[in-house]
């Protein structure tokens, strides 16, 4: 049985044509389902438990990845499969996941390619493809074993399990390999930036580590939430059960 | 030991030059690195430190590359290579050395597994067994005269 999520930014009039489309596709398919719209005022935590009740196995966001985020927090501790329906242009988590836009998603849910994949935990807050840290005067201490420190102030540093679409070229990012990885690259401008910045990067992959700092500092996780370091992060192995794509990138 | 220079394709952590990093590092897979690093460096795979790398750990891999300093012992399984800018302060052991002119090495080095082989004592018997042998192999030269 599918219950299929869409976000409000789908009330607008422009996604109705599309919506439709999907529909009928949907129903073409035979794996047609309960449609909820997710608003401000309805609780989407409760909203999923009561269908998950009613015997829901499959639970498909359609919207974009700040949608899929929201719901990766609650389904990560119940047996569901995720489906995704990406709209709208803010869609990278479905590129890395091979689904493509709109209509043509269906047929991606319809051959219902399963991958249990991992999932990061930041201290009890599951996250799907990464967290940014907002600052580099950090310490980074992984495993128990051994520290990290950036060493120019001005680095983005960010922790991901999925693969960033910067780095397509790179052989990193495996959201089924058990790891996650820490990225630190300093940020460099002008010209220096198109030779330099592949050269200056760090990739160290763990499974557990904390994030320490002596002034308090933001940890943005891809779900929008704001954490305060120090904080704790580590890798949950197979812990989602995710539709994807023959075009994903892992 | 690595596909290309400065590639990525079998490499799994890369130390970048503006990191640096203290303690027991442990890794499964290849490591490159070209910042500081100091404790020790662990890895089952290849080891490639960079020109512009300091390590002040001791060194233990399956294959290494270096091109930077090292400041502790080294000991590695296989195929260790030291290049032009390769600077190493401290003991070396491993089965397979190759040193471009230029290195550095300052420290004790021990390179392959062979043992140093023993004078062996002949007997009287096997004296005369071993001339009566030469003597038949000369016999079967045609053409010899004696």
């Amino acid at each position: 049985m599918y219950l299929y999520l869409y976000d409000s930014f789908l009330n607008n009039k422009k996604f109705s044509n599309t919506l439709a489309r999907i529909e009928t596709r949907l129903t073409d398919l035979g794996i047609g389902g309960k449609i909820c719209r997710i608003s401000p005022l309805r609780n989407i935590k409760e909203l999923i438990l009561d269908e998950i009740r009613n015997g829901v196995k499959t639970v498909v966001v359609v919207g974009d990845d700040k949608t899929l985020n929201q719901i990766v927090n609650v389904v990560a501790k119940y047996d569901i499969t995720v489906g995704l329906i990406p709209i709208g242009p803010d869609n990278r988590i479905a590129q890395t996941l091979g689904i493509p836009e709109g209509q043509k998603a269906c047929d991606v849910l319809a051959a219902r390619i399963i991958e249990k994949i991992d999932l990061g935990k930041i201290n009890e807050t599951y996250f799907l493809s990464g967290i940014q840290i907002s600052s580099s005067q950090i310490t980074i201490e992984c495993e128990n074993q051994y520290r990290i420190k950036p060493q120019q102030e001005n680095s983005q540093i960010a922790i991901y399990n999925l693969r960033p679409i910067f780095a397509t070229d790179l052989n990193y990012f495996n959201p089924k390999d058990g790891f996650l990885e820490v990225f630190i690259q300093p940020f460099t401008n002008g010209f220096l930036k198109i030779f330099k910045k592949d050269e200056e990067r760090s990739i160290i992959p763990f499974k557990k580590l904390v994030v320490k700092s002596q002034k308090s500092i933001s940890v943005i996780t891809d779900g929008q939430k704001v954490l305060k370091t120090p904080v704790k992060i580590e890798v949950v192995p197979k812990k989602l059960k995710l539709i994807v794509g023959k075009s994903r990138m892992f | 030991m690595f596909k290309k220079e400065g590639g990525v394709d079998d490499v799994e952590t890369i130390i970048g030059p503006s990191v640096q990093v203290e303690g027991d590092f442990v890794a499964a897979g290849d490591v490159i690195i070209e910042g500081m690093v100091s404790g020790t460096i662990k890895t089952e795979k290849n080891l490639k430190v960079g020109e512009g790398a300091k390590i002040f750990a001791s060194v233990t891999a399956a294959n290494a590359l270096i091109a930077g300093e090292v400041q502790g012992n080294v000991k590695i399984k296989e195929n260790l290579e030291l290049t032009s800018t390769a600077k190493i302060f401290g003991d070396v052991k491993t089965k397979i050395l190759t040193i471009v002119s230029g290195a550095t090495l300052q420290g004790k080095c021990q390179a392959g597994e062979e043992r140093k082989s023993k004078p062996e004592k002949i007997s009287d018997s096997e004296k005369s067994k071993n001339k009566e042998r030469v003597k038949e192999i000369l016999d079967e030269i045609p053409g010899r005269v004696q």
